[in-house]
């Protein structure tokens, strides 16, 4: 079947008119010609700075966050060949967060910049590596699926005695963003820390998603057409860690988006797990603007947390899809 | 011409010997039949022919090049491999399924070349799947699963061909519809080696039978001179009679 032709321009074109309307909105709203005027380096100073240094930079952090994480999804469930895995469900943004956290504890950040988002990477390739591991020994999803469960707990009750033991409310605060995830306040900084390794784990993982198509005959029948199994699977979580753990370091832990974008986008790329990543990172990202401007918009006395959001609309979804999937595929 | 060489091949798990001094040549030309009770190990064999399961000792070569040593992609060109456990991740539309075939090839479903194209059509043809092209795989029903895999193995094009249990769990029709392509396959220059439990069946469409026990091969040669009503109770532990190809299984021995 041929995929859907619009679906790219429609995607690109829907991920535009979004993140334009992230640089509208927002607690001053703004006319499309400021907006413009100061796109351009024209306008008002003050508009200049909101555009540039606060709203545009937002926006392209949760863009790129979710994207990471709906590329990573799209790429595990590929692998795995189960449309439940996904980077939050199997605790790898979790262990991502609890590393960054970690670090922050420790003073660790205070040596590089690069400290951070390489602590969250380091996370990320951990979990990823074990879920793989594990995947290699047991056939059953609902094994693995467990197994991310009991990473997530750990990587939760460990973040808890962080918190426990944090010795001043600021650092409590701090842990809290890295829990709950947010990109209030990212700046363009922030986001080329996180986007070199976003970009080759994106990269590594198109590179090598011809082989997750081959996985949908199942690992014995994709060894037999000519795949080399232990190359893609060191791939794909090499891929996937590295792209989690840059949007883990930008954003903290965020569920569910790579679990609903592949979902949705899979019927229209004929189920093929190598057409649905392109697809899936730019539905995932598109969530996540649109969640964050509705975090941005809704009139709360503290702004609520992007994670949070996520989590409420991606956890019922996660829920849904389990009940649907036939037992037969397991 | 490719030959799948099988010498004095041992396969252990642990301590279990799954496969003991295995030995045996696949050339085209040959629809070779592979019987044995379960847990003979067939199934072992064959993976350890092909290069898939680690041997401890023996050698199995494909045109002369070691088999584990060759790149899957390399391996894949020259045998296909259709394997008991067929599950599909995911419901692909059956052309998408058996393009997948082509993948030794650098072909994925989403971009198929003119060549990769041909061969998935060809496939489709021989396994007569034209007009379930673009029907999704979890619409179909055992039948015309088995005849979308056996497309897939057909898709690559490949000098030889290791099927295992092809027909499990198909009805007397599909299980000689089946059989018939695979014969096709042999007549237009192929060489199979195909795992059956039916041993009317194989006793049909087999140039040979190799006969496997607790991980020997105890014979190997045509049906005429290899099926026998003794090697039945021996390797089966039944009681049969046996006129020429036709078997008659009158029940345990």
């Amino acid at each position: 079947m041929k995929p859907n032709a619009w679906l790219l321009p429609a995607l690109v074109t829907a991920s535009l008119l979004a993140l334009f309307a992230a640089c509208l909105l927002g607690s001053t709203p703004m006319s499309p010609e400021r907006v413009l005027a100061a796109f351009f380096g024209g306008g008002d100073a003050g508009d200049r700075l909101v555009i540039w240094q606060i709203r545009l930079p937002r926006a392209l952090a949760a863009y790129m966050v979710g994207a990471s994480l709906g590329i990573s999804g799209a790429a595990l469930q590929g692998l795995l060949r189960n449309p439940l895995a996904e980077p939050g469900v199997l605790g790898v943004s979790a262990t991502a967060s609890l590393a960054a956290t970690f670090s922050l504890y420790y003073g660790l950040v205070a040596l590089s910049p690069w400290i951070l988002p390489l602590s969250a990477i380091l996370g990320a390739l951990a979990a990823t590596g074990l879920i793989t591991l594990a995947a290699i020994r047991t056939r059953s999803v609902v094994t693995l699926i467990l197994i991310g469960v009991g990473l997530s707990s750990f990587a939760g009750a460990a973040m808890s005695l962080l918190m426990n033991l944090a010795p001043n409310p600021f650092s409590l605060a701090d842990m809290i963003n890295w829990m709950l995830g947010s990109v209030a306040n990212r700046s363009f900084r922030e986001i080329g820390l996180a986007a070199p390794f976003i970009l080759v784990g994106a990269a590594i993982l198109l590179a090598s998603r011809r082989g997750l198509s081959a996985l949908t005959l199942g690992e014995e029948a994709a060894s037999g057409v000519g795949l080399n199994l232990r190359a893609q699977r060191i791939l794909t979580v090499l891929g996937a860690g590295l792209a989690t753990g840059g949007s883990v370091a930008l954003a903290g832990a965020i569920g569910f988006v790579g679990i609903v974008a592949p979902h949705v986008i899979r019927p229209f790329v004929g189920h093929d797990p190598a057409r649905s990543l392109v697809p899936s990172a730019m539905f995932a990202g598109l969530i996540l603007v649109l969640a964050d401007i509705g975090v941005r918009i809704i009139p709360t006395s503290n702004e609520l947390k992007l994670g949070v959001v996520a989590a409420l609309i991606g956890a019922p979804a996660f829920v849904w899809i389990a009940i649907r999937r036939r037992s037969s595929n397991d | 011409m490719t030959d799948l060489t099988v010498q004095n091949l041992t396969v252990k798990a642990g301590r279990t010997t799954l496969v003991e001094g295995a030995g045996f040549a696949l050339v085209p030309g040959e629809l070779i039949c592979l019987l044995g009770p379960n847990g003979a190990g067939k199934t072992s064999l064959l993976r350890a022919a092909l290069g898939l399961e680690k041997r401890s000792s023996g050698t199995a070569a494909l045109n002369g090049d070691d088999c584990a040593a060759l790149s899957p992609m390399e391996r894949a060109r020259r045998v296909a491999y259709l394997p008991q456990q067929r599950p599909l991740a995911w419901p692909n539309a059956v052309r998408d399924v058996v393009a997948l075939g082509r993948y030794a090839y650098g072909a994925a479903p989403g971009r198929l070349s003119q060549p990769d194209a041909d061969a998935v059509d060809r496939a489709m043809e021989t396994c007569d799947l034209a007009a379930l092209a673009h029907r999704s795989a979890d619409t179909l029903s055992g039948g015309e699963l088995a005849r979308v895999h056996c497309a897939r193995a057909f898709a690559a094009e490949a000098p030889l061909l290791v099927a295992d249990e092809p027909v499990a769990a198909l009805d007397p029709r599909h299980q000689f519809r089946i059989m018939d392509i695979i014969q096709s396959y042999v007549a237009r220059g192929g060489g199979a080696l195909v795992v059956l439990h039916d041993i009317s069946l194989a006793a049909r469409y087999a140039s040979r039978l190799i006969w496997m026990k607790d991980g020997r091969i105890v014979a190997d040669g045509p049906p005429a001179e290899t099926l026998t009503a003794e090697r039945l109770a021996e390797i089966y532990g039944v009681r049969a009679r046996v006129h020429g190809t036709l078997v008659h299984i009158e029940g345990a021995a």
